[in-house]
């Protein structure tokens, strides 16, 4: 009875604050003040009310006010708010706009529940809109269209594999071990970004030598998410920002916004994407000679008479391949296919005025640049937005995913089996073509025919998702000086991940070995939020407002993995039943995060913003699973500009500010187990300690960010300066440190030093020109971070790649967390530091006769080294492209694998990179019913770069970002990007688009 | 308006107020299984700590296999087996990679786990094992952990080793001579020995230890072990006394001891360390010199095979495969009776009984169609033939590059390349160095 009993109370609440109110109809038409074209989807609103409508396409609009309402606030994103008085007598209302080109009336989410104007705002938030991710040059998945569009964040791109796969990295290194990753949440759900490997290292054995960590590349799944469907994106990149995430915004959280309805027409959209992709670049291929190619048994002056019988028949094969014409490229038949690209969109949106809805569905289909791999998207998405009253109102997100990518064998390897591993040891004068019947000759120069792999191999990964979200909004009081608020928000979301990968029996590396690989996985993975929040919103009088917020989220995690590894297969079967032998393993993880937290704004005269919160926050992934950890934050900006006595006409707005918050990073599962593994013998079911110890007492990361800056805009905003320092320190870092291998472990979960992260960030708006027939907007963003170990209470220790003799990330007290160290004469010696000296973009924007527009972005990294392990398995496998340059009397290729220099591998990986080109025409159209605009554009997406880097691309790595930690592989680490062990080559991309709206 | 208030504030305090811990849900913990252990969390761990043996004891095998120039290791992803390994121009043994710390790492896991077992047995009822059958189970760990810790040392010999400890216990310093170390395996063994008389096996073995399941079968295998050492040691008399125990057989079946045993079976680990004969880009070949230098005649040759194209890598070539295990179940030794027949031999020779020395030579060359010892009746000579059929009966079971640092003869080891090294012994791992 206690829902239709607090329905009619609603009602009652309701009928008594509004209902006597008569009523006053006001319309108009919204042009923007510099070109006078006529602004759609302009909000016309009664403040701290729910009442309001939206411009037409034509720039109409129509409202309803409550008799005795003085002011409407009229905005649009990407225009200055303006604030217009009301008499009431008025009824027609015409209103221009004005671009803010500074951005200063956006509002930024900065509390789970609040947010504040950007001319009001303390941290250095980056915004993503929806132009700047899909009007340009549109990526294959999400992930990778925030390349270079973010200061302060290093973002890599793992592999080219299709699917994406991406790791970022806000403000330095955030974590080594604990989740160096930032959190995803759209439309306020936990968008789970997990890796999750197809167990491909069975077939691999890529983490059976060097590296314990997982190198199955798998992709990363906020790569399902559609671009399309995003109106916006807020970056908060560390604890100053983002600390009301508490434990989770450790390494920053990425807020993504999906379109909504809007109430009027309804509007369908449909934009087809037509396009192709290329390999980027090609690292090329030795040329052999009779001469070189005998070399490859051994020299000339071996005295071993099978050297010299081999000399001899490694010649007469160079000869007889070169006379028949049969020398090849197989980098350029393994890489070198065109891939074709499409992708469709429609979107419908619309609604009344209680009820608004946002519908669209993306397909989008995209070959690989090797063959038999390639993408596929299909989503749907349904957004509601339903008032029930004035004073409840209800959102509704949904999505369905469903993703599928073929991602080939690629990346370290240590059975020869991956296509990059094979190619590195097959020289241009042996023949692995099919003959007529299709049989594939043997590879005598590798354990696999790399084009027999990709011909019969298959590696699958499936994805079906569900995510949805509530948001529900209560305005529980409201008076002259008080409004409170209830705001509730929960998501799920929910997929099932198959991998499928099958390799036949009669593979080259299968025929003789375990006879054929069926390795499958499926795994379950739920993840739910909830959260409930009270805002209420104090202004005494015009000058002071005091906003408090009281909350309190859950969040919870299952995951279930389960991986069947079936070899000697019956011929030509794929189920895991048809087989001689299968190994199943599972891994299970669980959490439960939970956390209260109480906020306090106060904000003075609009210019002075003083911000104070605490949060407390409790995992069971921490060792006392029930203890709370609190995590401060406070925030102060004061706009100078906005103040009486400013009367510097030139200078709109200048605001100094400073933030310091903390949060925290939980450990994560299983951390405090030692665990036993599973360790069969004879049939008899054994256990085994796991080499990496657990902890019991392992607690949260903490971090401590404080960030200042100074934002100024001049000329009415056509120039304006956004700078910034941090300073953000972690504490407690979370290891997985090295303990003395005596001790039976390899390693073990400690909180074990204090990490340091300082940084610039630098961002500059311009408008050069501004005129109805040209419009250019120019953005340069400069940022540089340094990282420092500040404390290790345990020893130096290596963390990876593949050993001191071919360069190791080194973790030690003093020096910055990403330095590379490596053997060079016999001593270990600093070799490399992969973070980069600074990055840069630069974004240009030029609107031509109104319909034309030219986008651009370029972006800079200097500096940062990799690790060039692809230079070196092409070195030892006789076939770099320089192998027979000469350098200090010898060839080169043979003088860099055996220096006993590890600084030879570690290369700078600087590049300049035209990341984004689009070139769009809109017809203009007169008097059309039924078609309200078509679009035309081309797009080149990664098409041009410039970099001395030897590999396939600067960005690679090869143990991935995000990927998991089960019982028996070990995941991702944040420090380890940059590791190039012949990875899927990166692609580039061109499109023609066409759009139509009705 | 106060009915919204409070249902929130309910509803708050329910989100806020889940209780419980979530417990590991993947495989059990230590510290659960170590209290009050059944039957079968003994079983299971013991059986873990004999399949934990067979961990990278492929990569031990191939680098001591390497670097004692029995064989090359080709292979298109990892180039370290041809640079590093063999010293390839500048290159150095690295302290940190796969090849020492791996099987380091887990020899002393195994030993971890011995030393677990051992805690359970402290922690089991009368109930679940009767003294002599814990007794079993502690005399057959302390075996283990004495083998496993002979397996580090032969690597890092003067770099050193730590001693094991119990758990919780301080770890002590790195003892750089090999013969302290060799001590303290014997003294584990021998600790091994002492437990193992009288007690009664009733846990599950797998076939590597066929023969040698029950108490008796484990005592012969701890004291040939403890005339492997012996001998290391070079302490001749107890090698013998030792071997008195054990299941020395002088006319016995060469192959009669305790195996690692492999299968492809589900949950179990596949022998890597066959390779199909006559495969590419992933190849073990025998080095040159192993068919230069064996006696024309001797079958041992049998353990290769002639490749129908040889094999070449940075500059190597090889034409004949390895084939001391035929498939991906084959187990590999862990002691067997040829090797202690060449214990005996030595052990006679260096004590100057020549007359046994030469039985024994003869009946290791007679069985692998050689001819009777007719060479020179001298110590030299006879270690000479003691190291020949050393080097060939025990081909890749991890012998030669031990008998020839044990003998002063790393030099006389082939090197193939400018600038390639035979090393001497391991670095320490630097996780050991770093502390």
């Amino acid at each position: 009875m206690l829902m239709p009993k607090s329905g009619f109370l609603l009602l009652l609440c309701l009928c008594s604050t509004f209902a006597l109110f008569a009523q006053q109809n006001i319309s108009g038409k919204i042009k923007d003040a510099v070109n006078g074209r006529p602004i759609p989807g302009v909000t016309v609103r009664v403040p701290n009310t729910n009442r309001g409508t939206i411009s037409d396409a034509t720039g109409l609009y129509t409202l309803a006010v409550p008799t005795g309402t003085s002011t409407l606030v009229v905005s649009y994103t990407g225009y200055k708010t303006r604030t217009i008085k009301l008499t009431p007598t008025t009824s027609v209302l015409d209103l221009t706009l004005e671009e803010d080109f500074a951005r200063l009336d956006e509002v930024v989410v900065t509390g789970l529940a609040t947010n504040v104007k950007r001319s009001n705002l303390a941290n250095a938030v980056a915004t993503i809109s929806n132009r700047q991710l899909n009007g340009v040059a549109p990526a294959q998945t999400f992930d990778a269209a925030l390349n270079g569009k973010v200061p302060g964040a290093l973002i890599t791109s793992n592999s080219g594999a299709p699917g994406g796969g991406i790791s970022v990295k806000m403000r330095g290194i955030t974590s080594v071990f604990g989740n160096s990753q930032p959190l995803y949440v759209v439309d306020g759900v936990f968008f789970n970004n997990s890796s999750i490997p197809a167990g491909l290292n069975d077939v691999t054995g890529a983490a059976t030598a060097g590296n314990p960590n997982n190198q199955d590349n798998p992709s990363s799944r906020i790569a399902d998410l559609n671009p399309a469907d995003i109106e916006n994106i807020e970056i908060l990149k560390g604890a100053s920002a983002a600390a009301m995430y508490g434990a989770k915004a450790a390494a920053g959280v990425i807020i993504i916004t999906t379109k909504k309805g809007k109430a009027g027409k309804t509007k369908i959209s449909v934009n087809q994407e037509l396009g192709f992709v290329k390999v980027r670049h090609l690292m090329g291929v030795r040329r052999f000679t009779a001469e070189t190619a005998a070399d490859l048994a051994g020299t000339a002056d071996n005295p071993d008479p099978a050297v010299q019988a081999k000399r001899d028949a490694y010649k007469a094969q160079f000869n007889t391949a070169q006379s028949a014409g049969k020398i090849f490229d197989y980098e350029k038949e393994m890489y070198g296919e065109t891939g074709q690209v499409l992708n469709t969109g429609i979107s419908l949106s619309g609604g009344g005025e209680k009820t608004t809805f946002f519908l669209s569905g993306n397909r989008r289909q995209e070959e690989g640049i090797v063959k038999n791999t390639g993408y596929f998207n299909n989503s749907v998405r349904m957004n509601i937005d339903h008032k029930l009253s004035d004073r409840i109102s209800l959102g509704v997100t949904t999505n369905y995913i469903y993703s599928s990518s073929d991602r080939g064998l690629t990346n370290n390897d240590n059975n020869g089996v991956t296509y990059g591993v094979a190619l590195s040891s097959t020289p241009d004068f042996v023949d692995l073509h099919p003959n007529a019947l299709g049989e594939y000759p043997r590879n005598p120069f590798a354990a696999s025919n790399p084009l027999e792999t990709r011909d019969k191999m298959n590696n699958n990964e499936q994805t079906n998702r569900f995510v949805g979200g509530t948001n529900l909004e209560i305005h529980l009081q409201q008076s002259d000086h008080s409004t409170t608020r209830f705001v509730g928000r929960g998501g799920v979301d929910y997929y099932n991940y198959k991998t499928a990968a099958l390799f036949p029996r009669d593979l080259q590396f299968e025929e003789n070995g375990l006879q054929g690989h069926s390795i499958q996985g499926n795994t379950n993975n739920i993840n739910t939020n909830i959260g409930g929040f009270l805002v209420n919103t104090f202004t005494p009088n015009n000058n002071v407002s005091l906003t408090s917020t009281a909350g309190a989220t859950l969040e919870t995690g299952y995951m279930d993995n389960i991986v069947t590894a079936a070899t000697n297969l019956v011929s030509g079967q794929s189920n895991l039943d048809a087989s001689a032998n299968t190994t199943t393993r599972q891994f299970r993880q669980k959490y439960r995060d939970n956390g209260l937290f109480i906020q306090e704004d106060l904000s003075l005269i609009d210019a002075i913003t003083l911000s104070g919160g605490l949060r407390f926050d409790r995992s069971t992934n921490n060792g006392e699973y029930k203890k709370y950890y609190v995590f401060p934050k406070g925030s102060f900006s004061w706009n100078i500009a906005k103040m009486k006595f400013w009367n510097v006409s030139g200078v709109n707005n200048l605001k100094l500010r400073a933030a310091y918050g903390q949060s925290g990073n939980v450990p994560p599962y299983s951390s405090k187990f030692t665990g036993m593994l599973g360790s069969n013998i004879g049939g008899y079911p054994g256990v085994l300690v796991d080499n990496l110890q657990g902890n019991p007492d392992i607690k949260p990361e903490r971090q401590t960010e404080f960030e200042t800056g100074l934002d100024i805009s001049v000329m009415d905003g056509r120039i304006s300066l956004e700078a910034s320092y941090y300073n953000k320190k972690i504490y407690d870092v979370l290891l997985r440190h090295a303990l003395p291998g005596s001790t039976g472990y390899a390693s073990e979960w400690k909180n074990s030093g204090d990490l340091k992260n300082q940084g610039i960030e630098l961002g500059l708006t311009l408008i050069p020109v501004n005129t109805p027939n040209l419009k250019w907007s120019s953005t340069i963003n400069w940022w540089r971070n340094r990282s420092k170990v500040t404390k290790l209470t345990i020893p130096a220790y290596a963390i990876g790649a593949f050993g001191n003799s071919l360069g190791t990330f080194y973790l030690e007290q003093g020096q910055p967390a990403t330095q590379i160290k490596g053997i060079v004469g016999g001593a270990l010696k600093l070799i490399g530091n992969s973070e980069p000296k600074f990055q840069m973009s630069f974004f240009n924007e030029l609107t031509i006769y109104k319909n034309f527009s030219l986008r651009f972005l370029i972006h800079w990294k200097k500096g940062g080294d990799n690790i060039n392990l692809t230079q070196l398995l092409t070195d030892a496998g006789a076939t770099s492209f320089d192998y027979d340059d000469i350098v200090n009397g010898t060839k080169v290729g043979a003088y860099r694998p055996g220096a006993g220099d590890a600084s030879i591998y570690v290369q700078d990986a600087s590049y300049v990179r035209i990341r984004e080109i689009g070139l769009y025409y809109n017809v203009p159209l007169k008097n059309t019913n039924t078609i309200k605009g078509i679009r035309f554009g081309v797009s080149a997406n990664n098409f041009f770069t410039w970099t001395n880097y030897v590999g396939y691309d600067p960005e690679v790595s090869n143990f991935g970002s995000n990927t998991i930690t089960t019982s028996q592989s070990r995941g991702s680490n944040g420090l380890s990007t940059g590791v190039d062990v012949t990875p899927f080559p990166a692609s580039k991309r061109a499109s023609f688009h066409v759009g139509l709206d009705f | 308006m106060k009915k919204y208030f409070s249902i929130i504030i309910l509803s708050l305090l329910i989100i806020s107020c889940q209780k419980g811990e979530i417990n590991s849900l993947n495989t059990p913990v230590v510290g659960g299984i170590i209290t009050d252990p059944t039957r079968s969390d003994l079983f299971n761990l013991l059986t873990g700590a004999e399949s934990g043996m067979r961990n990278n004891f492929g990569t031990y095998l191939d680098g001591t296999g390497i670097i004692g120039r029995e064989i090359y290791r080709f292979s298109g992803a990892e180039p370290r087996f041809t640079t590093d390994l063999l010293g390839g121009g500048t290159k150095l043994l690295d302290n940190n990679t796969f090849y020492i710390t791996n099987p380091w790492g887990s020899r002393y896991q195994v030993i971890r786990q011995c030393f677990i077992l051992l805690d359970a047995i402290k922690n089991t009822r009368t109930e679940v094992a009767s003294d002599a059958q814990k007794k079993a189970f502690t005399g057959l760990a302390k075996t283990l952990i004495g083998y496993q810790l002979l397996l580090n040392i032969n690597m890092t010999d003067s770099n050193g080793a730590r001693i094991p400890v119990p758990n919780g216990a301080t770890l002590g310093p790195v003892i750089t001579n090999p013969a302290v170390v060799m001590d303290s395996v014997l003294k584990f063994l021998d600790e091994g020995k002492t437990d193992l008389t009288g007690s009664e096996v009733i846990f599950p073995l797998s076939d590597g230890f066929a023969g040698f399941k029950d108490a008796a079968g484990l005592l012969k295998f701890n004291r040939a072990l403890a005339a492997r050492v012996n001998i290391y040691r070079k302490d001749w008399a107890s090698a013998l006394t030792a071997l008195n125990e054990s299941f020395f057989d002088l006319n016995g079946v060469l192959t009669t001891g305790v195996y690692n045993s492999f299968s492809t079976n589900g949950g179990d680990l596949a022998n890597t360390m066959y390779l199909a004969p006559n495969g590419n880009g992933e190849v073990r070949v025998a080095h040159p010199s192993f068919v230069t230098n064996i006696v024309a005649g001797d079958d041992r040759i049998n353990k290769t095979s002639l490749r129908t194209s040889s094999a070449s890598q940075s500059g190597l070539t090889g034409n004949r495969d390895l084939t001391v295990w035929s498939s991906l179940n084959s187990p590999i030794s862990i002691i067997r009776n040829e090797e202690l027949i060449l214990i005996y031999a030595e052990a006679k020779i260096q004590t100057n009984s020549f007359p046994d020395a030469i039985v024994a030579l003869n009946r290791i060359r007679t069985a692998h169609n050689l001819p009777v010892y007719a060479g020179a009746i001298t110590s030299a000579a006879l270690i000479t033939e003691l190291l020949y059929n050393r080097r060939y009966s025990l081909f890749m079971e991890g012998h030669r590059w031990i008998d020839v640092r044990r003998y002063n003869l790393l030099g006389t080891l082939p090197v193939d390349r400018t600038g390639d090294d035979v090393w001497a012994r391991y670095p320490l791992p630097q996780n050991e160095s770093n502390i």
